[in-house]
Formats: C-alpha cells, structure tokens, sequence
C-alpha cells in the first residue's frame, strides 16, 4: 500500500469519527430536567475538531517514520487522476448537499437547521471524497 | 487482462533484464511502485510519456511492451 492510499484511509477513518460523533450530538446531546445542554454544542464542537486534527496528525507520522523514503515519494500520475476522480465525487455531493441545505432553509427558516445541513454536507461530501479515493486505490486507477 | 484493451509484455521484460523488481523500474520511470503493478496487472493505461519512458528502460519500441487489442 502506497503512502497515499494510506493516507486516504487515515483522513477517510478519522473524519468518521467526527462525523459520527457530530450526528449523534445532534440528537443524543445530554441535558438536565429543564431542558439545558449539559455540554456546550462549541466546546463539543472544538473537542471534536481537535481531535480529528490530532489523530490526523499522529496516525500520519507513524505511517512516515514506518516509511520515510515512501512519504517522500512525488505524486505521481495515476495518484494525482485517483485525486482528481475522487474530488469530482466530492464536489457533486457537496452541490447536492448545499441545494438540500438551502430547500430545508427555504422550508424551515431556520439558521441553525441551514447551518447543520451545511456543516454535515460539507463531511458527507469529504467523506464520498476520501471514500472513493480509497476505492480508486483498491481498484488499481 | 481485465478490462482495458490494452496488453503489456513488463513483467516478461523485467525478468530477461536481471530480474528487475516492479520498485526498481518505478524509481527509473518516476512512478511509485504501486503504479507498476496496476499497469502490469492492466488496472492503469500509462500516459504516453509513462509508456515511453519504460520502453526506454527496456531499449525496445513501444509496441514491444504494449499492445493494443483489437476487438474485431
């Protein structure tokens, strides 16, 4: 495996963690009797988010210290085409994504919901990125 | 080979030229080793450049390393 395939799969299993953890919140968040978060959503969010970027980070510099000369490998042209097909599958999804943020807004008239559907359309869309990066990989170009 | 109409004689070439490992030939081509092994494996059409390049490698003309497979 290639030190960009492996890349892929670490971005594409770290952002599920955040994703996951972000969905759930959005329905399973603890609050007391009265109804009041018992987190702050900011406090999760950056939580989550520092997370993501620090498990990024070490999971990759394992990978480059296990293998040095590969990390330093250029891309090249069947790595860039798998970048180039997978940020195609990307930028679709995050289209679609915008189009549902903005029909929910339309429907609802709420900033939150306009700004949830913006947030989780920009992770689907990362994640359909990385995930057919993956594919790519997997399947050879 | 699987899918792209396009067959390869690297592999072949490789062992009459000492044994050359799919690694040895990336580094002399510019492409990772991975990408050896799906253009072997006819997963990934090389760029023209990509394909002359290990025909050079070689000392053989193109058509010597990849042949394209008429269908009729």
């Amino acid at each position: 495996m290639s030190f960009r395939e492996k890349s892929a799969w670490i971005s594409l299993v770290c952002l599920l963690l955040p994703t996951v953890a972000f969905t759930v919140g959005q329905h399973f968040h603890p609050h007391d009797a009265q109804g009041h978060d018992l987190v702050n959503p900011l406090h999760l969010v950056l939580a989550i988010l520092g997370g993501f970027l620090l498990l990024q980070a070490v999971l990759h510099l394992i990978v480059v210290l296990r293998a040095p000369r590969d990390a330093r490998t250029p891309k090249d042209e069947r790595e860039r085409l798998i970048e180039l097909r997978a940020a195609r599958v990307g930028f679709y999804a995050l289209v679609i994504g915008e189009f549902v943020a903005m029909a929910l807004f339309h429907a609802h008239g709420r900033a939150f919901t306009l700004m949830n559907t913006v947030l989780l359309a920009i992770l689907v869309a990362w994640l359909l990125k990385l995930g057919s990066e993956v594919a790519l990989y997997r399947r050879g170009g | 080979m699987p899918g792209l109409p396009i067959d390869n004689r690297i592999r072949r070439l490789r062992f009459e030229h000492g044994e050359m490992t799919q690694q040895q030939l990336a580094e002399r081509i510019g492409v990772t080793r991975q990408t050896v092994n799906a253009i072997e494996l006819g997963k990934y059409s090389p760029s023209l450049e990509v394909a002359f390049r290990i025909a050079a490698v070689f000392g053989v003309p193109l058509e010597q390393v990849f042949q394209y497979r008429h269908s009729d």
